[in-house]
């Protein structure tokens, strides 16, 4: 088939600068394939995740109540304000997993298998009912724990009585937080089989659907209320909690649905970055193709061709790297998001289905894909193709340029540079349009980099500022609580460990000045002089030692009850008990919810629970850590001296797994955002080795006339490699001021979704002197074949150029 | 209104010369894009170009430089019949490609009227001078101006498809002709840096016959050429003299003036007629 000349010569352009061309589809392709991954995994997670935890009825409301008989769900499901009511128990075990080493297990009970009608489960294998000594195990536990249906398992309940269950089934939980995150097991068993394992036969919760808005908190919660109010205290139970399911999640919400959103979010304004950075590359490159095929254009011109052929040339050219670049784009972002779910797939437990495309995403690709080039490209392209025949044929060459501004008068104070260096400085400020969208595609990258590196070194600052809380080798809990003086015996015959301290938890509420109750507050009793923690002030002072009358909050509290400051008197209830302390000082938030610290003998006489601890909190040198090592011994020794010691059956903790386990989560996240940055690297560097390839190529006769007048093949590349490097390092020194905001927002809201707490921002100084030295290499590797290609001209083949 | 005027003449004529100069088998009811430009057509205006296949009036070119105003042109007046081959002589500097410029609309008079082939080419605006080029005029450079990408034959074929004069499927074929007019139809696919610079100016000559314009108009056509190449160059020109096209050469070698019908010099930006 006959193909028209002018479509032949777009071809023969794309092939002769092959290396060009494929500069610009590997940059469309880059930022269209990362708002397809981004898009396109948002998608399948909304339609597997969600799509799953909707289909199984999630309560929006859980009420944990004083021991209760089925009844009372009945009974509260009667309310018409309520859809449905479940009772649930829920109790804590061990079990003991791989490698003989014992975990913790939540065991839920629920009163007919048969008929879940809240927070249904899905049966993987075997059956989905359990008889009698008889256990389900959710999939991820039953994976970690290595068990499978047939198997024995054995669990200890807080009595330490051990009891041998089969595993009758594998069922799949959206609604428990994986094993993989929590670290505790979730299994299933009967009422018949509880009562087997010596427990009283009561629920103690109740999962709630509500009619009406189930989206509404503020509904939700008054229905919570309602339910309290009309049917659960007057039938003589007591209501300990109200609370909506999940990690600060509104009603009706995944629990770990708005650090998803707020993940997918942060990687689709990277991903619109990159996509913008790839409009910026298009633009130079094609402003490029343009001013080196000025003369063509003007032998088009003087053969006839008008300014809308030669302008629809140039604008099919940029359709037909367009359409490349979506051929590339729309595989890689489908296996990157096949990647992206798969990952988020194993870290939330759901099931992935089938990976495809849908027609919005790939609209939105192939909108982006070549409209966006097309877009960016319009006014380079006309205004490039206005040139007149005259200009474009005789005014196109040496000595065409204008005369410089005060960048030139600026470069020529400096007099006591050589003249190769001059020349490549005054060289990099020639094209400044080019140079501009070169530099602002860079710094952008580079900005984007360091804020990623600041991300990571914020996290670690907030993790490390948590740590201060946990300044043990070990910590054990002992469910029931025990004898402080016993505890701290105990844990001092350890080897090595040289100091023990019983702590004490209660729950509290704080009664305000005009009757009304605050929500629950976490209470600890400690040593007034405790040395397991540093706490972060924010304002006052820690506890002093005999002072019981005084006590410190922590932030979070403040954000609940708005009043509180240093020097408040607050009325604290435990029970019925009722004291007034003084607040003198203020912590940092630390993932633990609202928390109010006290001297532990203050402790006892509020709660009634003189000389009982429930923690006990570690160390083998006072005032410093151990190795991990080391705490993984204390730890092991600490669970085998209280097993024996009858005191707790717990697992032990170490400061350093907890670390580990933080570190684990936001390693991945790390990766999955330096990925990000380092595309937006590669796009930056594509732009710079695009813009120092045509600075070589319209400088053609001002190499030669260098070489001419004895400039070596060294003199002649270094001209170009500094003119590159030169580049680089001004996008470095802009992409460092902008990384300072960027950074701060970047980690800021990493920070936000995954953790759910405020920003403590560390600006990551090794992040900045990281990119110089990526930055000076793309300079430096980005002109090197410009450098080489400009060094084998010889005056002869200069001359020959028109 | 001069563009419509053009259009009109562009699309309505059946080319008989055509014929006459390329051998082509065309029908002779066949439409055809091209301009027949050799007669007179309908609504072309004889007034403008009184018979005259170009005609120049007070010609001034002025081009402003940071040292002030240079005259590169000063009153030209000059008629060129059709089928002459016209020299154009002059020392470097002396305004000869600036009146070149000025005929083939590639730069614009500061005063004074272009007439070629009874169209006032200076009142067009940049496209229309872009269509009238494509279908009246050929024009030859002295650095051949080949596109690079291209090779031989879609460098000749590329005027009739911005211009659209001849069927798709003929374009090839035509071109090849005319290769071998020039003589240089064995290096037909090959690129123009696979061939010499004589090759290059035949093929920039092909080029500028592909629409079969009634003018070919050549700056310093032999300027970058061997003396032998360089006459083979003009014995070119001179068959398509003799083939009734006009030509034009500017140029600063004597030898031309052997061959052309007429000669005109110019020093200073003014003509001095032999």
């Amino acid at each position: 088939m006959a193909l028209h000349t002018r479509w032949s010569k777009i071809f023969k352009d794309m092939w002769s600068y092959r290396s060009r061309s494929l500069l610009v589809i590997f940059s469309i392709a880059i930022g269209v394939a990362a708002v397809g991954m981004i898009n396109n995994a948002g998608r399948i997670i909304q339609r597997d995740l969600y799509g799953t935890f909707t289909a199984g009825n999630p309560a929006v409301l859980e009420i944990y109540v004083s021991p209760f008989q089925k009844d009372l769900a009945k009974a509260v499901q009667g309310m018409r304000e309520i859809e449905s009511a479940q009772a649930r128990r829920v109790e804590s075990a061990s079990v003991l997993g791989r490698k003989d080493h014992w975990e913790d297990v939540g065991l839920n009970v629920l009163p007919d298998f048969n008929a879940v009608h809240v927070n249904q489960y899905n049966l993987q294998n075997g059956v989905s009912v359990p008889g009698t000594r008889e256990i389900l195990l959710e999939r991820q536990s039953a994976d970690k724990l290595g068990l499978a249906v047939g198997d024995e398992v054995t669990i200890e309940m807080a009595d330490e009585r051990r009891y041998t269950l089969t595993v009758a089934g594998i069922v799949h939980d959206v609604y428990v937080m994986p094993f993989a995150l929590l670290g505790e097991a979730t299994g299933y068993i009967s009422m018949d089989t509880l009562e087997w394992l010596g427990e009283a036969p009561y629920f103690n919760r109740l999962d709630i659907v509500v009619t009406g808005n189930k989206f509404d908190k503020d509904h939700v919660l008054t229905v919570g209320n309602l339910a309290r109010d009309r049917v659960i205290e007057p039938s003589g139970y007591k209501v300990f909690r109200i609370g909506i399911p999940g990690i600060g999640s509104d009603p009706g919400e995944h629990w770990a649905q708005s650090q998803i959103k707020g993940f997918l979010l942060i990687l689709q304004i990277m991903g619109i970055l990159a996509i913008f950075l790839s409009g910026g590359l298009v633009i130079n490159t094609v402003s490029a193709i343009l001013a080196q095929q000025i003369k063509q254009i003007g032998i088009m011109r003087s053969v006839g061709a008008v300014r809308h052929q030669i302008s629809g040339m140039y604008l099919i050219n940029v359709l037909v790297f367009s359409a490349l670049g979506l051929l590339i784009a729309i595989p890689l972002g489908l296996l990157g998001s096949w990647g992206l779910v798969n990952f988020a797939a194993n870290f939330l437990n759901f099931d992935v289905g089938q990976i495809d495309l849908s027609l919005k995403v790939l609209s939105l690709q192939l909108a982006l894909g070549l409209l966006m080039p097309v877009g960016v490209v319009l006014i380079p392209v006309f205004a490039g193709t206005r040139i007149s025949v005259y200009n474009a044929i005789y005014q196109n060459g040496l000595g065409g340029e204008k005369e410089g501004g005060w960048i030139e008068e600026l470069l020529s104070k400096f007099r006591n540079l050589s003249p190769p260096v001059m020349l490549s400085l005054r060289n990099t400020f020639r094209k400044k349009a080019r140079l501009a969208f070169t530099i602002v595609t860079l710094t952008l990258a580079g900005a984007m980099f360091i804020a990623v590196f600041s991300t990571r070194a914020s996290l670690t600052k907030q993790i490390n500022d948590i740590g201060r809380y946990i300044a043990y080798d070990a910590a054990l809990s002992i469910p029931g609580g025990a004898n402080k003086r016993t505890v701290e015996r105990e844990a001092l015959r350890i080897p090595g460990v040289s100091l023990a301290e019983g702590w004490a938890n209660a729950v509290a509420v704080i009664e305000r000045v005009d009757g009304s109750q605050s929500a629950e507050v976490d209470l600890v009793g400690l040593p007034g002089d405790t040395a397991t923690i540093d706490p972060l002030l924010l304002d006052g002072t820690w506890l002093i030692a005999g002072q019981p009358q005084q006590v410190v909050v922590n932030d979070d509290l403040l954000d609940e009850e708005a009043d509180i400051r240093v020097g408040s008197e607050i009325v604290l209830k435990v029970g019925e008990s009722k004291r007034t302390y003084q607040v003198v000082g203020v912590l940092s938030k630390h993932l633990s919810g609202p928390r109010i610290y006290m001297d532990y003998n203050a402790f006892g006489k509020l709660t009634g629970r003189q000389n009982q601890v429930d923690v006990v909190r570690v160390l083998a040198n006072p005032g410093s850590t151990s190795s991990s090592a080391q705490q993984e011994l204390i730890a092991q020794q600490l669970e085998e001296r209280f097993q024996n010691a009858k005191l707790s059956t717990s697992a032990a903790s170490t400061r350093h797994a907890f670390f580990e386990k933080f570190t684990d989560v936001f390693d991945i996240i790390l990766i999955v955002l330096l990925i990000m940055a380092v595309v937006l690297a590669i796009v930056g560097g594509l732009g710079l080795t695009g813009t120092m390839g045509m600075n070589v190529f319209e400088r053609t006769r001002e190499i030669g006339v260098l070489r001419a007048v004895g400039a070596s093949n060294l003199a002649v590349r270094s001209v170009v490699v500094v003119e590159g490097v030169v580049v680089a390092l001004i996008s470095w020194a802009l992409g460092a001021f902008l990384s300072g905001p960027s950074g701060r927002a970047l980690a800021g809201a990493v920070i936000n979704a995954v953790l759910k707490a405020d920003l403590s921002y560390k600006y990551s100084v090794s992040g900045l002197f990281i990119w110089l030295g990526i930055v000076v290499l793309i300079g430096v590797l980005s002109s090197l074949v410009p450098a080489q290609n400009a060094a084998r001209l010889r005056v002869r083949e200069v001359l020959d150029y028109e | 209104m001069i563009y419509r005027e053009l259009q009109r003449n562009v699309w309505g004529g059946v080319s008989i010369l055509f014929k006459v100069v390329n051998n082509f088998e065309v029908e002779e009811n066949q439409e055809t894009k091209y301009t027949d430009s050799r007669a007179p057509r309908k609504g072309q205006s004889h007034s403008q170009g009184d018979g005259h296949l170009i005609e120049l009036r007070d010609l001034v070119k002025v081009y402003k430089t940071p040292a002030g105003d240079f005259p590169a042109l000063n009153g030209i007046n000059l008629k060129v019949g059709r089928g002459e081959f016209l020299a154009v002589l002059g020392k470097s500097g002396a305004g000869k490609s600036t009146l070149i410029n000025m005929i083939t609309c590639i730069d614009s008079p500061t005063s004074g009227e272009v007439i070629v082939n009874g169209a006032a080419v200076h009142k067009l605006n940049e496209d229309q001078k872009a269509r009238w080029r494509g279908e009246n005029l050929g024009v030859v450079f002295q650095f051949f101006q080949l596109l690079p990408s291209l090779n031989l034959i879609e460098n000749v074929t590329i005027p009739m498809d911005f211009r659209n004069t001849y069927p798709l499927g003929e374009r090839k074929e035509r071109a090849l002709h005319l290769l071998e007019q020039v003589g240089i139809a064995e290096h037909a696919y090959k690129t123009p840096a696979k061939i010499s610079g004589g090759q290059q100016q035949r093929v920039a000559i092909a080029r500028a016959l592909a629409n079969d314009p009634p003018l070919v108009v050549a700056d310093e056509p032999t300027g970058n050429l061997d003396s032998r190449t360089a006459g083979e160059i003009f014995d070119l020109f001179s068959a398509l003299v003799d083939q009734g096209t006009t030509v034009l050469v500017v140029s600063h070698d004597k030898e031309v003036a052997n061959r052309a019908t007429r000669m005109v010099e110019i020093t200073d930006g003014e003509i001095k007629t032999h």
